[in-house]
């Protein structure tokens, strides 16, 4: 190994990469794209399944801070409904799936309550909602676990379940948060077995590769300088997807070690399949359509777009075989659940499938005329 | 380190077989320091086989290969810095300039290279900020010449330099390649025009089907192998086919009624042209020639350098 000679081809390839416009566009603007296209899609979809109308039948203090505690601790935005308004009517009229009605008396069973123990004050929250809306029973457990918390509260006993709790309300996040780590593990798979498959190919064929062979750079500083030109790409087309989406879709993802790290382990893993697959590919040609074979069905069963959940059985227990699906767990729980278990024991699946791959590729790479 | 050796290249009894194909069978040369060593051999005669074998990329069969007294089986390291290669068909990144280029290879050898100095010995300077996929098949094949220096080699390959360019572009080559020449460099150039071989090389080995069928300089392979002159006549009627055929010269019709003739000396050619004027008969055209490599090449092997012959002058 010999890194002024890693750095040489490095600089050789980016440059190469930099001056060849179209393929620069495809690697880095597609994926913003599907970003953007779908995010836009969705977006629609996302506020309104935590939009929450409220009718205050009671109108003071106490129901007005109740009203402020579902917005921050179901993180819903709230639409206020004139008490005058018929509840059943309104929910039929515009296009809300759910409005709550706080009822009238709201303040004076809370004081009955917290003032003098009176145990039997009560109060009935209403929930007038239309069954047909897909997304209205996913709202009622967040409303539920609210005002479960607000009861707590008002007991003055700790939580006993608080870590439920909490639970419930973490897993709430936006398509568009779910999409995006997903589209990045895609997108660095892609341009590592593309730019692999496509570059290796090319240049076998051409004989640059015979050429290299007869100079001092060895089989492992060119393996060595492909990982390090494709984790240079996937580190700048994973930043300029994060932008776009903290830009125009303001997200909310974690970002911390794990990241670079399975950005790293999704480049060994596919820069790996590629140089297998360059072994029994000769043409650059049918190199392509090779990796266009693998690349799909990982893409679309793996779960990159949408949760595998969604999949029949069948295919779920295939996407668990695949690298791709490991990929997509880990940058999930990273970035979304900020779950460094189920981060960790996806990269130990992606780690040693990269491991293995990776090994078999380096064996599979011919440097020297073999016959 | 070895030993300084006599050649810069040995090569004893190589064999290299592909499976059932024997493609170099049991070859035995030498290279000196400092001369031009051509291969002379039609497609598929073992060309490129053999010379990879010296370059060390290559496994063979059997015999034994040295360059610079290494051992080219177990030396390939020290092998490798010490040679520069202009492989076959040659190639370079597409979007990379020619100056980028010959930094590139200048940094995998790590050494201080005079690139402008190389980019001035190919005749190059116009294009040195041209990306490779630009330049023509004549450039790209002068950049790889200068690719194969950038080491300043010992030993530098030329695996058919000229193959596929126009003889404009050919001619240019060639005048890099006897700058090299000039510069006192061992060369190992391959070939398939015996015009490239007879005006470059020192020694000539003629290669056929994997065998060394001759070897010498182009003079003495033509002195040896092809010691006449080839005379043509254009005849103004069939009586002069008569008149050299009853000289007992055995001439011959071309398929331009040409009469061809070979004669061992001069003065055999003053004896045809004046049987020819005492008999009143008259020819309109007359050629003595000196007979070059692609006949020695055909005397020995019964077969053409090249399947059509004149290749050169209709690209
Ligand atoms: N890797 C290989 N596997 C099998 N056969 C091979 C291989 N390389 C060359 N050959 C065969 O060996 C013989 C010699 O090939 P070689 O390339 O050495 O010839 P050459 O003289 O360089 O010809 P050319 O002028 O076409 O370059 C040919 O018959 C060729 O088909
Ligand atoms: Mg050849």
């Amino acid at each position: 190994m010999n890194p002024r000679i890693i750095f040489a081809n490095l600089i050789v390839k980016l440059t190469g990469f930099y001056r060849e416009k179209t393929t620069m566009f495809f690697t880095f603007a597609f994926p913003i794209i599907l970003i953007l296209v779908f995010g836009t899609i969705f977006m629609s979809q996302d506020s309104m399944e935590y939009r929450l109308s409220v009718q205050d039948l009671d109108q003071t203090q106490a129901s007005i801070d109740a009203v402020k505690t579902l917005e921050t601790k179901g993180k819903f935005k709230i639409t206020t409904v004139d008490p005058a308004i018929d509840a059943r009517q309104y929910v039929m009229d515009s296009k809300v799936n759910l409005l709550l009605v706080i009822p009238k008396g709201f303040e004076k069973y809370l004081i009955q309550r917290t003032t003098f123990n009176d145990n039997n004050a009560s109060v009935t929250i209403t929930y007038v909602y239309d069954p047909s809306s897909s997304s209205v029973m996913t709202k009622i457990q967040i409303l539920n676990a609210v005002l479960a918390g607000i009861n707590q509260r008002i007991a003055g006993k700790p939580p006993f379940l608080r870590s439920a709790e909490r639970s419930i309300l973490t897993r709430k996040y936006r398509f568009i948060e779910f999409f995006v780590p997903g589209i990045i593990a895609m997108s660095v798979m892609t341009l590592s077995l593309f730019g692999t498959v496509d570059s290796d190919t090319e240049l076998r064929q051409k004989g640059v590769i015979r050429k290299l062979s007869t100079t001092p750079i060895t089989r492992t500083d060119w393996i060595l300088s492909n990982i390090l030109y494709n984790f240079t790409l996937a580190v700048i087309s994973t930043i300029a997807m994060l932008l776009v989406s903290y830009a125009v879709f303001d997200v909310s993802l974690h970002i911390d070690a794990w990241l670079p790290a399975f950005v790293l382990l999704d480049v060994f893993a596919f820069v790996g399949t590629g140089m297998i697959l360059t072994r029994f590919v000769k043409e650059a040609q049918s190199a392509a359509a090779a990796a266009n074979a693998i690349s799909y069905p990982l893409m679309f069963l793996s779960g990159s777009f949408f949760p595998i959940e969604l999949m029949p059985g069948l295919l779920q227990k295939i996407a668990r075989t695949l690298p791709l699906f490991y990929v997509n767990e880990g940058l999930r729980a990273s970035m979304i659940f900020q779950d460094n278990l189920a981060a960790l024991k996806a990269s130990a699946v992606i780690g040693v499938y990269a491991a293995v791959v990776f090994v078999l590729g380096i064996m599979a790479t011919k440097w020297e005329e073999g016959t | 380190m070895t030993k300084e050796a006599e050649y810069a290249i040995e090569v004893d009894r190589l064999t290299k077989r592909y499976g059932d194909l024997q493609a170099v069978n049991d070859i035995s040369f030498n290279v000196s320091k400092g001369e031009v060593f051509a291969f002379l051999g039609p497609n598929g005669a073992g060309k490129t086989t053999t010379v990879e074998i010296i370059e060390t990329i290559r496994p063979f069969t059997s015999g034994r290969v040295t360059l610079l007294g290494m051992d080219v089986t177990k030396k390939k390291r020290d092998i490798v810095q010490r040679i520069g290669v202009l492989p076959q068909g040659f190639s370079s990144f597409d979007r990379i300039t020619v100056r980028e280029t010959l930094q590139y290879y200048s940094r995998l050898f790590n050494v201080k290279t005079d690139i402008d100095g190389l980019i001035e010995l190919v005749n190059l300077r116009d294009k040195a900020k041209e990306q490779y996929k630009n330049l023509s098949g004549g450039l790209k094949q002068r950049l790889g010449i200068a690719i194969a220096l950038v080491n300043d080699p010992e030993v530098v390959f030329l695996d058919e330099p000229t193959t596929g360019l126009d003889p404009r572009a050919r001619h240019e080559v060639w005048e890099v390649l006897l700058g090299l020449k000039k510069k006192g460099k061992t060369v190992f150039l391959t070939t398939h025009y015996m015009e490239e071989a007879e005006l470059l090389a020192d020694t000539v080995a003629i290669i056929s089907k994997g065998k060394i069928i001759a070897m010498g300089s182009p003079v003495e392979l033509i002195e040896r192998n092809a010691n006449y002159l080839a005379l043509t006549l254009r005849p103004v009627d069939d009586k002069v086919f008569e008149i050299v055929r009853q000289m007992g010269l055995g001439p011959v019709l071309d398929t331009h009624k040409n009469i061809r003739v070979r004669v061992e000396h001069t003065y055999d050619v003053q004896k045809i042209l004046n049987a020819i004027k005492e008999s009143g008969a008259g020819y309109l055209g007359l050629d003595v020639r000196k007979p070059n490599l692609e006949e020695v090449f055909l005397k020995l092997t019964g077969e053409a350098l090249r399947e059509v012959p004149g290749e050169m002058e209709t690209e």
